[in-house]
């Protein structure tokens, strides 16, 4: 099968959240996606414990070339989906580069010690001036308040699956990726989460 | 499937490699990073004709796999790290025994300990009981080697030990997936043969001077075989300025910290994967082509001492060697690896400059650190049963006030040693340690001591390691007091079943083994309470702190919040009312959110009062009993 | 006056072993709780100020200030506080003979202040033998279920909190003299906007020269008698010298000396013999059982007790003026003792001043604290 080309080869993408956002679900399939179109995808990932409300991050790496290491070397991030806002900070500061592009959900969650009041959870300013010194381009989209309306928060991993294909820096396509829908959701769940991928690729062609 | 590339995860393609061998047993107990494989199997098991166990403990487990083998079936177990440690007596008469069908057992350490609270290795189990080992490196060969590792195992006739670590357990990579053959063969355990026929009589390690012997002729046979063995491989120039032996994921993190520094022209690789015994002939060759040899492993330095030995014994023909590894301080001694700190050791060894990032980004970077790397810390799930438990416990131990404490387990509930869990844990060591302590702290009154003793335990842990401690317990007249959570399920790993569940891991309905009845038959006082209902949950604590007299239980029992029959149904819909809400006026100085600290509650900064957060929030309705004012009110849905 | 928070109390009070364990820190709200005759803390909080702090008596107890704000003079280097008469008093004909200890004048003042209307409810720690239960007591048969003396120490301020919280209108206390003391600092440090805990609307005091530890207590008898055996306690007249604990199985009679290690360090302190801050002070009357000594500090505590006699539940004497002289003089040993006692430990300080003390007189009393001329 052909293999679609790549702007950075690997091209290293970090999806982070908080545990239980659903970032493993969201890496997993888009690395389905990629992988149909010819593409290695190593993803390297941490779960057990960090599900239980602590950082978590899935490097995807993704290559014409074999397996790379499923952990970026630091400053290598081409783009970071990130589900929560503090989380696509905390990544960008070990793993941007002067090129980073980020994607952000804008709704934070906050730590156990910042509802405690032990810590200071920074203001939507003070992230969105932090965010745009570490990138180079960068957009925020409130993709729980969507997923939300369409039902459950879950959602956001899919709309911000959308986002990222509206960029254009991977081949993730609408059909490529309504068909690992069908293989991983089934049948039944295929038109709400299209519906939730048009949202987020609204958001970024918007 | 069969042929076309997929991305797989490493535990995964360990569990397509065991199937394309014809596996048909295979058992283990839950522990991360392992559990995904005989998960994975479980789930197969209709479609190839499996029979697959979750079992009450490692030891267990083996035993169970062995059987398997010993009937003529090919079998498989499956552990993280601290299983190798309580498998490990069965394991080492296993060796000394020998197997029938081929038998691997898969054992994924957890260096870093991201879910752990040890990174204990189990290599050396391989060295120590003297059983062959293989370390796959990527994707690929955690399937293909696992395929193997049963041909190795039946051509030697001995457990066959395959390492894995996290991050290739748990990443995921290209996999070609192969044939799975269709089940065959009738189980019969062959015992009429005399104690010396290894292939038809009975199975033992004895006598042992003879089976010794023949265990280390069956190690001799696999090292032949891996001097030819396509999982050691050898990339980069003929006579490289540095050697770097490597196994397992690390050899990804080489290779791409030679990429980054442009170093591949100057740098070999010998990649092994049989790991134990090591290949001397091919070691040799490679050793032979230059004086410095890295070594990058994690997280003992196994390799390489073992490196460092033959080496040693081959020194007339190769010549000293300089070595780097984890015994010079060239890469850390403890922690997981990453291509940074290969980067780093490779860069200092070969004195090449290299630079992550510009250094002005670097220094926007950390401006931004501060704030962007404050903590977010583990803690319970909005929902959880154990925040509600550890609340009314504290609350006890705290009226007690006699210095009294808790000694911990492992499972979810080992939160409860960190901030976010109220730091009720004062012990924490391994699976079942929680209750055999506090029984030996019971008996400590009689040096002096007056601190009442706690254990707790989950449901899971009670079956895998407790019992033998309660027993103790009891019989020992120690007056500690145990208590089990029991939220149905082996939560931290993923919701396994276990002794205690309807259902087995094939889902068919097996019998529970009642944790109450079971504590009852030991002659334990046993009392069962709600956690959710706090002011009963408390006065049972008490009551248990001021029985001196003896061994007591009391059964916390309500579902985990991620059980699959709780999982995203709310009890309750749970608010606050801002007009009972008193704020900072309350006087309660924040005890929602600033001591309870469930991550479903906030504080509103505007309003200056308490919310609750209902995408977060999971309904259990515990927080309203906290609330001093009666501000938050739980309603039951409709 | 000077108020700090939770954790000084803590370092003040608890950790070196002068709380008394009265009450009033507990249930105020979520963090101070009283448990086998403890007072703990479940929870750690860092508010800078406190009622917790304010209203302890065992802390910050400016007794110059707390005077020249409730009773118009100076902290006095004598006597037994202010008072307008002090009487001999026992129950009268309305109050069931038998029902009560010595001379019954608390439960006939509480009966009668009930029956006034003056108070809607009674705060009185009720219990038997070793179990102290304090209690919202609003018709004469909950009061007489109170009657008894307690000699360890009882939480009973804490169900004054609990009653206000839930909102039960004007109350008296009857108080010991730590319990009257902490209520004066709730009249001197009022904290309305914090909810309805504060001041009650009457003090009756009972004397007392010391109390004993409960758990200590507890540890001590139950090495003598089955601790469920108790009936009561009580600490008959001089020259007896002792505790007599009345069993199921007969009396038993503990010689002071035996159970001196068993009272709190916190009495060593204390000045007050009389409950100086109560509005009516009830004690044994010695030499005469049956009877008890009254002192009527003011208006509202002469009006009470006329209204007690006059309506049959208190029958009043003269008290003897050696009998009185005799009582000054043992207040004014307490008073001297305890003055003393917090000068040796570093806990006397002066009104006014920054250091954090446990207690504050003027600078002439200090003085004379200082030379001995308090005696």
């Amino acid at each position: 099968m052909a293999t679609a080309k790549l702007i950075h080869d690997p091209y290293n993408l970090i999806i982070t959240g908080v545990g239980g956002q659903g970032n493993v679900l969201a890496s997993r399939m888009l690395g389905n996606v990629l992988t149909s179109q010819g593409l290695w995808v190593t993803i390297g990932e941490t779960f057990g414990a960090s599900q239980r409300g602590g950082s978590v991050m899935s490097h995807l790496r993704v290559s014409t070339d074999g397996s790379w290491s499923p952990q970026i070397p630091e400053g290598k991030a081409h783009m970071v989906l990130a589900l929560e806002p503090l989380e696509a900070l905390r990544v960008l500061v070990k793993y941007g580069n002067p090129g980073a592009k980020a994607i952000v959900n804008d709704r934070p969650i906050l730590p156990v010690a910042a509802i405690a009041g032990k810590t200071n959870y920074p203001s939507a300013d003070e992230l969105e001036g932090m965010l745009a010194k570490l990138t180079a381009q960068r957009w925020s989209i409130p993709a729980t308040e969507r997923a939300m309306a369409l039902g459950a928060s879950i959602f956001a991993n899919i709309i911000m699956i959308g986002a990222l294909s509206a960029t254009d820096d991977l081949p993730v396509s609408r059909q490529g990726f309504e068909a690992e829908l069908l293989r991983a959701l089934g049948p039944s769940k295929v038109a709400t989460n299209l519906e939730a991928f048009d949202l987020g690729a609204a958001m970024v062609q918007g | 499937m069969d042929g076309q590339r997929l991305t797989m995860m490493g535990n995964q393609a360990i569990t397509q490699g065991a199937l394309e061998a014809g596996v048909r047993v295979a058992a283990g107990y839950p522990g991360t990073p392992s559990s995904e494989i005989i998960q994975n199997l479980a789930g197969a098991a209709d479609e190839h004709g499996l029979y697959v166990e979750w079992s009450i403990n490692e030891k267990v487990s083996l035993e169970v796999a062995a059987a398997a083998s010993f009937a003529g079936l090919r079998s498989l177990c499956a552990m993280k790290q601290n299983g190798v440690n309580v498998a490990s007596d069965f394991l080492l008469h296993l060796a000394g025994s020998g197997i029938r069908a081929g038998m691997v057992l898969v054992h994924c350490d957890d260096p870093g300990a991201l879910s752990s609270v040890n990174e204990g290795e189990s290599r050396h189990f391989a060295r120590m009981l003297e059983l062959p080992q293989l370390e796959p490196s990527d994707f690929q060969e955690a399937k293909d080697m696992t395929k193997w590792a049963f041909e190795l195992s039946e051509e030697i006739g001995n457990v066959v030990m395959l390492r894995s670590v996290t991050r290739l357990s748990h990443a995921s990579g290209g996999v070609v997936p192969g044939p799975i053959p269709q089940a065959q063969g009738k189980a019969h355990f062959d015992h009429h043969g005399t104690l010396l026929d290894k292939g038809h009589g009975p199975v033992s390690s004895s006598p042992v001077a003879y089976k010794h012997r023949l265990q280390q002729e069956k190690l001799a046979r696999a090292v032949e075989l891996f001097e030819d063995s396509p999982f050691n491989s050898y990339t980069g120039p003929e006579a490289p300025e540095l050697l770097v032996i490597t196994s397992s994921i690390c050899n990804l993190y080489v290779k791409e910290a030679l990429v980054l520094l442009d170093a591949t022209d100057r740098v070999g690789v010998l990649k092994l994967g049989t790991t134990w015994p090591l290949p001397p002939k091919l070691l040799q060759r490679n050793l032979e082509r230059c004086g410095q040899v890295l070594v990058v492993e994690e997280v003992i330095p196994f390799l390489e001492e073992n490196v460092k030995i033959a080496a040693a014994e081959m020194a007339g023909e190769i010549g000293a060697k300089r070595f780097f590894g984890k015994r010079d301080g060239t890469i850390p001694a403890q922690g997981e690896l990453n291509p940074d700190i290969v980067l780093g050791a490779l860069a200092g060894i070969l004195n090449l400059p290299y630079q992550t990032r510009p250094p002005q980004y670097d220094l926007l970077a950390q401006e931004a650190a501060p704030q962007a790397t404050q903590d977010r810390d583990l803690a319970f799930c909005p929902g959880c049963p154990h925040r509600a438990s550890f609340w009314s416990l504290k609350g006890a131990l705290a009226l007690d006030a006699r210095d009294g404490f808790i000694c911990g387990d492992i499972g979810c509930y080992s939160l409860a040693m960190r901030p976010t869990g109220y730091g009720m844990l004062k012990t924490l060591l391994a699976m079942g340690s929680g209750a055999g302590i506090a029984s030996g702290f019971g008996q400590l009154g009689r040096f002096g001591m007056d601190q009442p003793v706690m254990a707790v335990s989950g449901d899971s842990t009670f079956y895998h390691a407790v019992i033998p401690a309660l027993i103790n317990a009891v019989h020992q007249k120690s007056p500690m007091s145990l208590v089990v959570l029991d939220n149905s399920g082996t939560a931290m790993t993923g919701f396994q079943p276990h002794p205690g569940t309807e259902a087995n891991a094939l889902g068919q309905p097996v019998p529970p083994v009642d944790i109450e009845a079971i504590c009852r038959s030991l002659g334990a006082e046993v009392t069962v309470c709600d956690p959710f209902d706090l002011e009963a949950t408390q006065a049972a604590a008490l009551a248990l702190l001021a029985d001196q007299s003896t061994a007591k239980v009391l059964i916390l029992r309500q579902l985990c919040a991620l059980s699959p029959q709780r999982k995203g149904s709310k009890l309750y819909e749970v608010q606050v009312d801002p007009e009972k809400c008193l704020g900072d006026q309350c006087g309660c100085n924040r005890l929602c959110t600033r001591v309870f600290g469930c991550p479903g509650l906030a504080w509103e900064k505007q309003s200056g009062k308490a919310r609750i957060d209902e995408v977060i929030c999971a309904g259990c309705g515990v927080c309203a009993s906290v609330c001093p004012q009666g501000a938050i009110i739980k309603s039951e849905r409709a | 006056m000077i108020n700090r928070g939770p954790r000084q109390l803590l370092a003040e009070v608890q950790q070196p072993g002068l709380c008394i364990g009265c009450g009033s820190c507990v249930e105020l709200c979520p963090y101070f709780r009283s448990h086998g005759g403890k007072t703990v803390m479940l929870h750690d909080c860092d508010l800078p100020e406190g009622r917790c702090h304010a209203w302890c008596p065992k802390t910050e107890l400016d007794l110059e200030g707390l005077a020249q704000e409730l009773w118009g003079a100076p902290y006095s280097a004598q006597g037994m506080g202010p008072h307008l008469a002090v009487v001999a008093a026992k129950a009268g004909p309305r109050l069931e003979a038998g029902r009560y200890q010595a001379g019954g004048t608390v439960s006939a003042l509480v009966c009668a202040a009930l029956e006034q209307g003056l108070v809607q409810g009674a705060i009185l720690t009720g219990g038997r033998g070793m179990d102290t239960a304090p209690a919202l007591a609003t018709t004469p048969e909950e009061v007489m279920a109170c009657s008894g003396s307690k000699f360890t120490a009882a939480p009973t301020l804490a169900a004054l909190n609990r009653a206000q919280a839930q909102g039960c209108g004007p109350v008296l206390v009857v108080a010991t003299p730590c319990q009257a003391t902490a209520l004066a600092q709730r009249w001197a440090k009022p904290w309305p906007s914090r909810g309805a805990a504060g001041p009650a609307e009457l003090v009756i005091g009972l004397f007392c020269n010391w109390s004993l530890d409960p758990q200590g207590l507890t540890g001590f008898l139950a090495q003598r008698v089955e601790l469920e055996s108790i009936r009561s306690m009580d600490i008959p007249p001089p020259p007896a010298g002792v505790l007599r604990v009345e069993t199921t199985e007969g009396s038993l009679e503990i010689p002071f000396d035996e159970i001196r290690d068993l009272i709190p360090p916190a009495c060593a302190m204390c000045p007050d013999m009389t409950s100086e801050w109560a509005d009516l002070s009830v004690g044994m009357y010695e030499g005469r059982p049956g009877w008890n000594t009254l002192v009527v500090r003011n208006e509202k505590a002469r009006a009470l007790t006329e209204a007690a006699v006059e309506a049959g539940w208190l029958v009043v004497e003269e008290f003897p003026k050696a009998n009185k002289e005799h009582l000054v003089h043992a207040a004014q040993g307490k008073r001297s003792r305890g003055l003393g006692a917090a000068l040796a430990q570093s806990l006397l300080g002066v009104s006014g001043e920054d250091q954090p003390k446990a207690l504050r007189v003027s600078p002439e009393l200090y003085r004379a604290v200082e030379s001995g001329e308090v005696a």
